[in-house]
């Protein structure tokens, strides 16, 4: 808890006061997206700024996941889902047929909305990952394991344990162990995918409190159900409703005064 | 709780009614329920105690005749006076036969199972998963006819000299591929094993590998792992429980098959450094000789029967011990 409430001031992210505009870091422009016939996605258009946190609302089914998982092309998966349209990270076309897509999930990193350690020691969960890009030595894996851990807020709960598996954590654990996982492979965007919707309150407030303290090294994009968690953790606010972008602006103007009736709506619990 | 609740409506509609009587019907046909499914836990255990029991009296005249020697006496010679039996030349080609078959169908058989779900288009994983279990319906009759026809002749007149020329001069090689071309031979049952194996070790698979949660797999990749890098680092450990398993049944049925192995393996006791030679299993020795033998010579036939079920308790055992091995690597 002392951790908790020091990386409270570290952070030194207000909320109530904007941050200024940053410079775009990926860039979005009249994005469609498919499931075979189904139009999922329709015309959207936004930016994620540099270092900053972007959160995207609505209620179930509007396509906000959808969105996050066109960002790594996690999509390409799976038969008969395509996207149209414009996706740039910085320079790269993230929609090019020819991209290199592990090169691309290296740099754009996702955490998901169930915990998913993989099926080995806590150590190798991190280490996996470094491996995948860099041929390191055995100290300076220590390092970048420790490093990791520390990044995801788990390292002095795991210390004494790193040969343990992965799956003997808590999930609140488990879900720091997937960000330490994520942070490790040193990516530019990391993808959070309703993060918190399967951790109690206080695994929720340690998740939240490292998403602030990782938007000053990582440009962020947090799906949530949770507007007090949108309004918590964001600087900038998207709602999404049937597949458009209804609204998208400072997070403290939509949670007070927003433009678009059906946000007003959505905000305030009228439906969703 | 529902049990007194449906008693409780029975009172409101007949009036008084004797909850006790209820009750100890109940418990009639819980205790009927509980012997019936614990007689038929139990007699596993007498059939198995009852075989066991009945090899080892079949087998006691030879065990005391040879005792331990039994084991590595290579010598079979059932029509001397008295009989010299070894079980050194079927154990052998009882473990050889098998350890190459594994040696193949684990990783076809792995392989066929990981295209057919990670990589497979929709409109080829029917056709090969029928095929697949096709493979498994064929009997091992057939199996034998085609090694004899078909691949003894293949093996002996082209892949054979093939590997002959290729490893000529080579220290160990060359005598595992040396010698006169033969029909049936020690790898053409194995390979027949390893084609009769590979359903088990698909099928299992691929069932296992289903079962792997999709996101699992989609934080793998969106790490940037390759497919490869998934399948060896996620979905293996993943269900490694399950794949071992079906492992362990496709060895038991090499271990244990009889027919296509005794119709294509050369029923030779000879041990031969080269695999391309005849050869025998314990199961093929049994096979071919039991109706003509009596006294000694069917005691000892017994005595292999019993020596592959050992056999088969030692592999399987191995297996639980590399599984806790591979739990406690994995940090279990």
């Amino acid at each position: 808890m002392t951790e908790l409430s020091v990386s409270t001031t570290a952070a030194g992210h207000v909320p109530q006061v904007p941050l200024p505009e940053a410079p775009p870091k990926v860039t979005v422009r009249n994005l469609n997206f498919y499931y075979g016939e189904h139009h999922a996605l329709k015309n959207i258009n936004l930016t994620l700024g540099t270092n900053r946190v972007t959160a995207f609302i609505g209620p179930s089914g509007c396509g906000k996941s959808t969105l996050l998982r066109i960002f790594n092309r996690m999509y390409d998966l799976y038969p008969g889902q395509r996207a149209v349209g414009q996706l740039m990270l910085d320079q790269t076309n993230i929609l090019d047929p020819r991209l290199d897509l592990n090169l691309l999930r290296a740099r754009v990193g996702m955490v998901f909305q169930k915990p998913t350690p993989f099926p080995m020691t806590i150590y190798e969960n991190i280490a996996f990952g470094i491996r995948l890009y860099e041929k390191i030595s055995k100290s300076e894996m220590d390092d970048r394991v420790e490093k990791a851990l520390r990044g995801g807020a788990l390292w002095n709960e795991v210390k004494d344990k790193l040969n343990a598996s992965g799956l003997s954590l808590s999930g609140g654990q488990q879900q720091r162990l997937c960000i330490a996982r994520t942070v490790a492979v040193r990516p530019e965007v990391i993808l959070f995918d309703e993060p918190c919707s399967a951790l109690d309150p206080i695994s929720t407030a340690k998740v939240e409190e490292l998403i602030q303290e990782l938007s000053e090294d990582y440009t962020i994009a947090i799906v949530t159900h949770n507007m007090q968690q949108a309004a918590r953790v964001s600087d900038k606010t998207a709602f999404m409703y049937l597949g458009e972008l209804i609204e998208f602006d400072d997070t403290n103007k939509i949670f007070t005064s927003p433009s678009d009736r059906r946000t007003q709506d959505y905000i305030t619990g009228r439906f969703g | 709780m529902a049990v007194q609740s449906d008693t409780s409506n029975v009172i409101d509609a007949l009036g008084p009614y004797d909850r006790a009587k209820a009750l100890s019907a109940f418990k009639a046909g819980d205790l009927t329920f509980y012997w019936i499914t614990r007689i038929s836990a139990i007699s596993v255990l007498v059939i198995l105690g009852g075989i066991i029991i009945s090899l080892i009296i079949g087998a006691w005249p030879a065990m005391r005749e040879y005792g331990f020697a039994f084991l590595w006496t290579q010598r079979w010679a059932p029509s001397a006076d008295p009989p010299v039996l070894g079980a050194l030349g079927p154990v052998y080609g009882t473990l050889i036969t098998s350890f190459i078959a594994m040696l193949i169908a684990i990783p076809v058989g792995l392989g066929i199972a990981v295209f057919l779900t990670e990589l497979c288009p929709q409109l080829l994983r029917r056709p090969i998963g029928i095929a697949i279990e096709l493979l498994a319906g064929i009997p091992s009759i057939i199996y034998g006819m085609w090694g004899f026809f078909v691949l003894g002749p293949f093996l002996a007149n082209t892949f054979q000299p093939f590997m002959i020329r290729i490893f000529d001069g080579v220290p160990v090689l060359d005598a595992v591929f040396a010698g006169p071309p033969s029909y049936l031979s020690l790898f053409n049952a194995a390979l027949i094993l390893a084609i009769m194996v590979l359903p088990f070790i698909t099928a299992i698979s691929v069932d296992v590998f289903k079962t792997v949660p999709p996101v699992l797999k989609e934080a793998a990749y969106g790490m940037g792992c390759t497919t490869w890098e998934v399948v060896r680092n996620v979905v293996i450990p993943y269900t490694r429980v399950g794949v071992i398993g079906g492992v362990m049944l496709a060895l038991g049925r090499a271990l244990g098959e009889t027919m296509a192995v005794t119709f294509i393996i050369g029923n030779s006791f000879r041990i031969s450094s080269s695999i391309f030679a005849p050869g025998t299993t314990i199961s093929a020795a049994i096979a071919s000789e039991f109706a003509e033998s009596d006294g000694l010579h069917q005691s000892g036939l017994i005595l292999l029967g019993l020596l592959l079920f050992v056999l088969t308790f030692f592999v399987l055992a191995g297996a639980r011990l590399m599984l806790l091995r591979l739990e406690k690597k994995a940090g279990k």
